[in-house]
């Protein structure tokens, strides 16, 4: 087990487990956002650019995996 | 249990064509991941120097990176399709003008829809985020950018030394057991000891763009907020009522990250994909990236979609008083960011 | 930070070329477009305002219309009861006129028929006098003589008138 292999799992598990939360959380919004759609389908505009704005929130913790995953792959950290 | 497997069989049966098309474009899949060689992918995190205006490879004080080129090219387009289509306006519009005045009239409905107060203020911010940071995916998608490019020699102090600080991930990978380089890859475009650089790298997939931009976004939210609150707006971070200084204290860690957060969403979303694309398209060459590539195309739009409108909904809450907020829990009619509506000032 | 290609002076230059854009499209793309449709929201509603007036004036217009209508026909209506009115009574009139008229030329005729019939009598008689005394005095010329014709003369013109 190399210093290099290593570095190489660390990569692999940061963005790996990050993106189980986020996976969750953005089915949970989608899920949220259709119901109320197929409950009230005037606000449909209205409830997709809320539920992107709440993608892009959840997303943000995927994305953090992914650059803590960068910084172990790339030799920052 | 496998009756979608009998359904399948069954429909397979039934459509002989469909059958043999699938069957042809699957075989010539994988026979071309055997019969087209390929070289090693190039993945790198940083926008890598094409020649230095100032300074030199040792002292790289201002390079010409290659996120410049679609960058100069992104500005070229909109800022000529701006003045193209604005050039001779009519009352009634036709072509280009039409397209323009619906982009921006449909903008600007929806950036009042979440914030009414601010949108006339804010919108050429906004606008301008989503359209520059639209036409900087979609730039960034078009093949060739990341593949064309020019062979350098390398020169990374680090490589020799440090072997996992080196240039990027696959370079790790190539890198023997003894930390000496692995046998060259006979199609790898350049030869050995010299590294393929880009010519053109999307702006998105630039940390210092993605900085840069979010900085001026950032920026602007806090001034907005310092603006209509004034030393309230430092109130909501700082103060000595109960446990409400202790959530100040989250809500200013939280403010701050909105900075590196903006930066990273747009970065991470558009390097990860460049990177699926080019890993996939090394894998298996045909057909396989084309889902992904739509899928691309679809992240492009909706990043700068939700740079644009996370902007202005930031713009909402700093602009929206803690003592509004509790005011607003106990009052079952107020709708929320509507409440100071004044009329929108003249341009 | 160096690792991920992070510096500042690369960032400065973002940050002033995207500035830069800001600017361009502000003055190049927001300003005219919204302000035309700014302008033709305006005009829109002003047009619309001028078609409620268009639209009243018109309804005007034809109230008018049909007032000046309905009163041209009721006028009409009057003339023409008025004349056949006048009509009838002049009918009336003329016809009673024709009447009375034919009354007496009737009348008339018949006064001149009696008047022509009288005075062909009275020829006649006198003719017939003449004749009878002629003939009698032709006849009565030997035996008769002067006595007593006027008597006699006066018989026969008596039988002659009751005749």
């Amino acid at each position: 087990m190399t210093d290099a292999g290593l570095r190489l799992i660390g990569t692999a598990l940061a963005i790996g487990l990050a993106a189980i939360g986020p996976g969750i959380g953005i089915g949970v919004i989608v899920s949220g956002a259709l119901q109320a759609i197929g409950r009230n389908p005037e606000t449909q505009n209205t409830v997709v650019t809320y539920m992107f704005i709440g993608i892009a929130f959840t997303e943000a913790l995927a994305i953090f995996g992914l650059v803590i995953s960068f910084l172990i792959g790339f030799g920052v950290l | 249990m496998f009756s979608w497997l009998s359904r399948l069989r069954n429909y397979l049966l039934a459509h002989p064509r469909t059958t043999i098309l699938v069957t042809v474009v699957a075989a010539v899949t994988i026979v071309s991941t055997y019969c087209i060689p390929t070289g090693e992918p190039h993945v790198e995190v940083k926008a890598e120097p094409l020649f230095y205006i100032i300074g030199s490879a040792e002292n790289p004080f201002f390079p010409f990176v290659n996120s410049f080129t679609i960058m100069l090219i992104a500005d070229v387009l909109v800022i000529g399709l701006a003045f193209w289509a604005t050039r001779n306006m009519q009352m009634v519009p036709r072509g280009l003008q039409n397209i323009v005045e619906m982009t921006i009239e449909a903008l600007y409905n929806l950036f009042s829809t979440i914030n009414r107060t601010y949108v006339a203020r804010a919108f050429p911010l906004a606008a301008t985020l989503f359209l520059y940071v639209l036409a900087c995916n979609l730039l960034g998608l078009i093949p060739g950018v990341g593949s064309i490019g020019v062979c350098h020699e390398y020169h990374g102090s680090e490589s020799v030394e440090g072997e996992a600080a080196a240039g990027g991930i696959f370079f790790m990978r190539a890198e023997g057991e003894e930390g000496a380089p692995a046998d060259p890859n006979p199609y790898d475009t350049c030869p050995p000891g010299e590294i393929l650089v880009p010519l053109f790298r999307t702006p998105s997939a630039d940390l210092n763009f993605t900085f840069g931009i979010a900085t001026i976004a950032w920026v602007y939210i806090e001034y907005l907020g310092f603006k209509s609150l004034g030393r309230g707006y430092l109130r909501k971070f700082f103060n000595t009522n109960g446990i409400m200084s202790v959530v100040g204290i989250f809500e200013f860690i939280g403010e701050l990250v909105k900075l590196p957060a903006f930066a990273f969403r747009l970065f991470g979303n558009i390097f990860a994909g460049e990177v699926v694309l080019v890993v996939l398209a090394f894998l298996i060459p045909l057909f396989l990236p084309m889902p992904l590539y739509v899928f691309e195309l679809f992240v492009a739009f909706i990043q700068a979609f939700i740079f644009a409108v996370l902007t202005m909904a930031f713009i909402t809450v700093a602009t929206t008083g803690h003592e509004e907020e509790h005011a607003e829990e106990h009052d079952d009619h107020a709708t929320y960011p509507q409440r100071e509506i004044e009329p929108e000032p003249q341009h | 930070m160096e690792a991920l290609g992070i510096n500042f002076n690369l960032f400065l230059a973002q940050v002033i070329n995207f500035g830069v854009v800001v600017g361009a499209l502000f003055y190049l793309l927001y300003k005219p477009v919204l302000k035309m449709l700014r302008d033709r929201t305006e005009r829109i509603e002003q047009s619309l305002q001028e078609s409620d007036q268009v639209q009243e004036q018109l309804d005007n217009a034809r109230r008018d219309y049909d007032a000046e209508i309905a009163r041209a026909r009721q006028e009409a209506a009057t003339i023409l009861s008025q004349a056949q009115e006048r009509a009838r009574s002049q009918e009336t009139e003329i016809v009673s006129q024709a009447r009375q008229d034919a009354d007496r030329i009737r009348t008339e005729a018949r006064e001149q028929a009696e008047q022509e019939r009288d005075q062909m009598l009275r020829e006649v008689k006198d003719q017939v006098a003449g004749l009878v005394t002629m003939t009698a005095s032709r006849v009565l010329q030997a035996e008769l003589a002067a006595q007593g014709h006027d008597r006699l003369i006066n018989e026969s013109l008596e039988a002659l008138g009751r005749q």
